[in-house]
């Protein structure tokens, strides 16, 4: 497992950061999404066999927001 | 083949015209004035506090709620609906005849269970309010703070400064993780499970609303209150639940500036409103009236007798406010104010003097007098209902 900060400058409020955190319930490979709509961030914990960067990426562009690895 | 099928008369729009027809109904029958059968409407200030708690629901309440609720629940019965259709439509040939009576459903239900939660919640909220004494000042700053409040969230929403998203409550992980995986099941007790948890994540203009139910001091007022609130709310959340399939996130953003826009100006009056309400010099409506004192005081004598130099004072109060604006009066001795009602049932009837710490319910009609102790020259008297609505001055001189 790994622990990663993403920057997602995008978010509007704090209905965003939920959005981002159900990411949880779809994603293989997740196993916790702490987003802060305050930080503009979201932290998530994931197994790195099974999910990569790019991956994280494009699955929370597909939730229309923009991910930067912090 | 997955091409998307619309039918030309949704049930939704059906339904969401039926929850109009029924609030508007149910706002007339609640607010006229010779209803005998609703008691807590017979009396014209309670009406009319309920009336402006129906209308906020209906214009920004129910919008601020699409910006706060409106993204993960309305979007996840849409889904709900959605997937009800698709897979009534692959068992129909018929799809476009069938009638879609279990799409709207899901939503009927959540919005009756978020009616029922939030009435609890003013209740509660009201009851909780009875055992406390709220004075004028407490009010008073009560006000300022959710005027702060709201205008910290209009200016998030503005994207004015990263300060200003801290005025965002952000709800605990545990009840939005819990919120969101109930949020999946597809079967009748989800969307009442889910209106019923609305609760939890209230919007700011909601938060504004529970903070006037428990200054109502009554568990069936603050019911009352919250009742008139979300019902309002439901119409719009029926458009926006049906309308999150059709335009998504354009029409979020779209309203999100509008929304920011009436929340600012709601926070700016209430704001205001608190500020007169300490008796303040600094409000909007005192400082206006301090630029142009030669035309209030023409009105005022014009107006009024009671405006000329005597030991008693007169003071009208109207519906509309109070008559005259300003009044003058002799300093350094003690005098009364008369206030005069005749069938006056808006909130002028509450009235306040900041700074004497006095504070009168008015009968609607007849004459309440006050005495005002020794003023000094030169000094100003602020008077106010208790809403901070309508204000008024006594210049001594």
């Amino acid at each position: 497992m790994i622990k990663k900060t993403f920057k997602v400058s995008d978010m509007t409020c704090s209905n965003c950061a939920m959005k981002l955190e159900s990411l949880e319930d779809t994603l293989e490979g997740v196993k916790e999404i702490n987003a802060s709509y305050h930080r503009l961030e979201m932290v998530i914990e994931y197994d790195e066999t099974k999910l990569n960067e790019e991956q994280i990426i494009m699955a929370v562009k597909k939730k229309g927001y923009t991910a930067t690895a912090a | 083949m997955s091409k998307k099928q619309t039918p030309s008369v949704d049930p939704v729009v059906i339904v969401m015209l039926g929850v109009v027809f029924v609030a508007v109904a149910a706002a007339m029958i609640a607010f006229q004035p010779d209803s005998n059968s609703i008691n807590i409407a017979t009396d014209a200030g309670t009406m009319s506090q309920l009336l402006v708690a129906f209308v906020t629901g209906i214009t920004t309440g129910g919008l601020s709620c699409l910006a706060v609720q409106g993204g993960l629940l309305a979007s996840s019965l849409a889904h709900q609906i959605e997937q009800d259709y698709v897979q009534h439509a692959a068992t129909t040939k018929k799809a476009k005849a069938a009638p879609r009576s279990n799409s709207a459903l899901p939503i009927a239900l959540f919005l009756l269970a978020k009616l029922v939660a939030y009435t609890l919640l003013g209740a509660l909220l009201g009851w909780l309010g009875s055992y406390l004494t709220l004075s004028p000042l407490t009010r008073a700053f009560l006000m300022i703070a959710i005027g702060i409040f709201m205008i910290g969230n209009a200016l998030r929403m503005f994207n004015v400064h990263p300060i200003f998203r801290y005025f965002s409550i952000e709800p605990p992980k545990f009840i939005t993780r819990y919120i969101r995986r109930t949020a999946k099941g597809t079967d009748t007790a989800t969307p009442i499970f889910l209106g019923l948890l609305t609760v939890f994540i209230p919007c700011g203009v909601t938060q504004a609303m529970m903070a006037t139910a428990l200054g109502t001091g009554s568990a069936l007022m603050g019911a009352a209150l919250m009742l008139a609130f979300t019902l309002g709310t439901s119409p719009v959340f029926f458009v926006v639940a049906y309308l999150a399939t059709e335009l998504g996130s354009k029409l979020e953003k779209f309203f999100m500036r509008f929304v920011a826009v009436v929340v600012l100006i709601l926070g700016l009056v209430t704001l205001d409103g608190g500020l007169n309400l300490m008796g303040s010099p600094l409000s909007l409506q005192n400082m206006t009236r301090s630029w142009f004192p030669s035309q209030t005081e023409a009105n005022a004598v014009a107006d009024s007798p009671g405006t000329a130099i005597t030991d008693e004072i007169i003071l009208n109060v109207e519906n509309e406010g109070y008559f005259p604006t300003t009044l003058k009066a002799p300093a350094g001795k003690d005098l009364t104010l008369s206030l005069i009602t005749d069938q006056t049932y808006s909130c002028a009837r509450d009235f306040v003097i900041p700074a004497l710490n006095y504070y009168e319910l008015l009968p609607d009609t007849g004459t309440v007098q006050v005495t005002i102790p020794a003023q000094k020259a030169g000094s100003t008297l602020f008077f106010t209902c208790s809403m901070g609505m309508y204000t008024g001055q006594i210049v001594f001189e």
